[in-house]
């Protein structure tokens, strides 16, 4: 399968404090690639790279086979952008807005923009700056639909909007990727929202890509176990473990890992221990879970 | 692609090139009635050109407020989006400033179109003494070269972040200090006035805004 994003020991530094550190993401065609990350950890500014909006210190990045930035003019003509701010000229009207956006791309849909429109329900005469923030939410996204991208790449895109322009939003976009198989690349710190469309999740934290698997292997995968009589010092375990936390003596410890499955058990036989319950995390605790791990003092 | 960027342009700043296209008009026909005024208190072709002279620094400074507004409109809302829209559409970044550049040049045709009319009523509707002429195109010419020079500096100014801008002001403003100290040291080292000195002479870039702007001359 080929990569419609791919980067390899990418790296970024703004400031003294921040910094992109050696990223390697691969991101499928044709898949809904989900980029979860606390707030600060480096998602938009991951996605400024990719568009060649920020130079990179090093590192190689690919996007739709062009190389960024040198192939950058092919690749943005292929890639739909809804950043995490509204980008469009507040002073235009939304028909003024359509018309200068439109001319820009040569794959623009004029006739497909103004569907989107009146099924939107945006009025075509209002001032962008007079439009409430759902508006403005799903006219960015109509913009980046209608150039008919091969790549979506959306910085938040529901980010404050209320649940009814959000589901709007998505299905929008989801109607338009199984129709043209294409590759969709969405940033949010929303786990839910991500957990219902994505296939593909990657998880930054500080500026790192922490995991990078497929969806139903991260929600499948990340288990919390309730252990009896574990020794303090387990050795190599057939799994990953995220967590470990004492618990009293009938619970007995919480272990949170990834890479679970039902063989394992023979595993604690061996060390002398028990599994006595396996519980699903859900994505959100699943995530944050990672996220704790990746912070773990290492020893 | 131009004509959206050329819609934008006017579009941002059609009020103030209104004003300014009013300016244009009215610059040489006010010169040319204060100096019919002064002509038919006495015949004398003397009076009428120091009154039209005196008007004369009315073009320069009009096409540096032109030069000034086209420039700042050309870059203030990319400026207030942090360039991402301008960086997210599929144009080289040369041709994307370029295509502004043309954009905000095109608001001098108007303003000197202004002028070059104002000039062409002005000079038809007065009595000019034998041996003088009204030079509008001439005039108008050099008002579009002045606009230019003016516009040129100032997009470029205007295209930097306010970090550059910073770096800008703060070497003009080390250099004017820098010149107070030498000064009142009794130190004799011109430089500031020397730099300005070939700034605004011949092969100078804004040796255009000097010497007379005359409608009417010999």
């Amino acid at each position: 399968m080929s990569n419609a994003i791919e980067t390899h020991g990418l790296r970024y530094r703004a400031g003294k404090t921040f910094e992109i550190r050696d990223l390697a993401l691969n991101v499928p065609t044709g898949s809904v690639y989900g980029f979860l990350g606390p707030n600060g950890s480096g998602k938009t500014t991951t996605i400024r790279l990719l568009l060649g909006m920020l130079r990179r210190v090093s590192g190689t990045i690919r996007v739709l086979d062009g190389s960024v930035p040198r192939d950058i003019v092919h690749v943005l003509a292929r890639v739909g952008y809804v950043p995490e701010r509204p980008h469009l000229y507040p002073s235009l009207t939304v028909a003024e807005a359509l018309r200068f956006h439109g001319a820009f791309f040569s794959r623009w849909d004029g006739h497909w923009a103004d569907e989107l429109r009146s099924g939107f329900g945006l009025d075509q005469d209002a001032k962008l700056s007079r439009l409430s923030k759902g508006e403005m939410g799903k006219l960015l996204v109509l913009v980046a639909l209608a150039q008919r991208p091969d790549l979506l790449i959306l910085d938040e895109p529901t980010d404050g909007l209320d649940p009814v322009v959000r589901r709007d939003v998505l299905a929008a976009v989801l109607e338009y990727v199984s129709r043209a198989r294409a590759t969709v690349f969405i940033s949010s710190h929303l786990v839910h929202e991500l957990e219902r469309i994505c296939d593909w999740v990657g998880v930054m934290d500080r500026g790192q890509l922490v995991a990078e698997l497929p969806m139903q292997t991260f929600k499948n995968g990340i288990k919390r176990l309730r252990v009896r009589n574990a020794p303090a010092d387990v050795g190599e375990t057939p799994f990953v473990v995220l967590a470990r936390e004492p618990g009293n003596g009938i619970a007995g410890e919480s272990w949170v890992v990834r890479g679970w499955d039902a063989s394992m058990h023979q595993y604690f036989t061996a060390i002398g221990a028990a599994v006595h319950a396996v519980d699903d995390l859900d994505l959100e605790d699943g995530f944050v879970e990672l996220l704790r791990a990746s912070r773990a003092p290492t020893a | 692609m131009f004509r959206q960027m050329l819609y934008t342009q006017l579009k941002w700043s059609l009020i103030a090139l209104a004003a300014l296209v009013v300016a244009g008009f009215a610059i040489p026909v006010l010169s040319v009635q204060q100096a019919g005024a002064v002509a038919s208190a006495g015949s004398n072709a003397g009076p009428l050109l120091v009154a039209v002279q005196s008007w004369g620094v009315a073009y320069p400074v009009l096409a540096g407020v032109v030069g000034l507004i086209a420039a700042l409109t050309a870059w203030t809302h990319d400026h207030r989006g942090n360039h991402v829209y301008a960086l997210s559409l599929p144009v080289a970044r040369w041709r994307y400033a370029l295509l502004r550049f043309v954009a905000g040049a095109s608001l001098v045709i108007p303003v000197a179109v202004a002028v070059w009319i104002g000039g062409l009523a002005a000079g038809s509707a007065s009595t000019i003494p034998s041996g003088l002429h009204a030079y509008p195109t001439a005039l108008a010419l050099r008002f579009v070269l002045t606009t230019l020079v003016a516009y040129a500096a100032f997009f470029a100014i205007a295209s930097g972040t306010s970090r550059t801008a910073a770096w800008v002001l703060g070497v003009i403003g080390a250099a004017v200090v820098i010149q107070v100290v030498l000064s009142a040291a009794g130190v004799h080292a011109p430089f500031l006035p020397d730099a300005v000195g070939r700034l605004y002479t011949w092969p100078g870039p804004f040796q255009l805004f000097t010497g007379r702007w005359m409608l009417i001359n010999v």
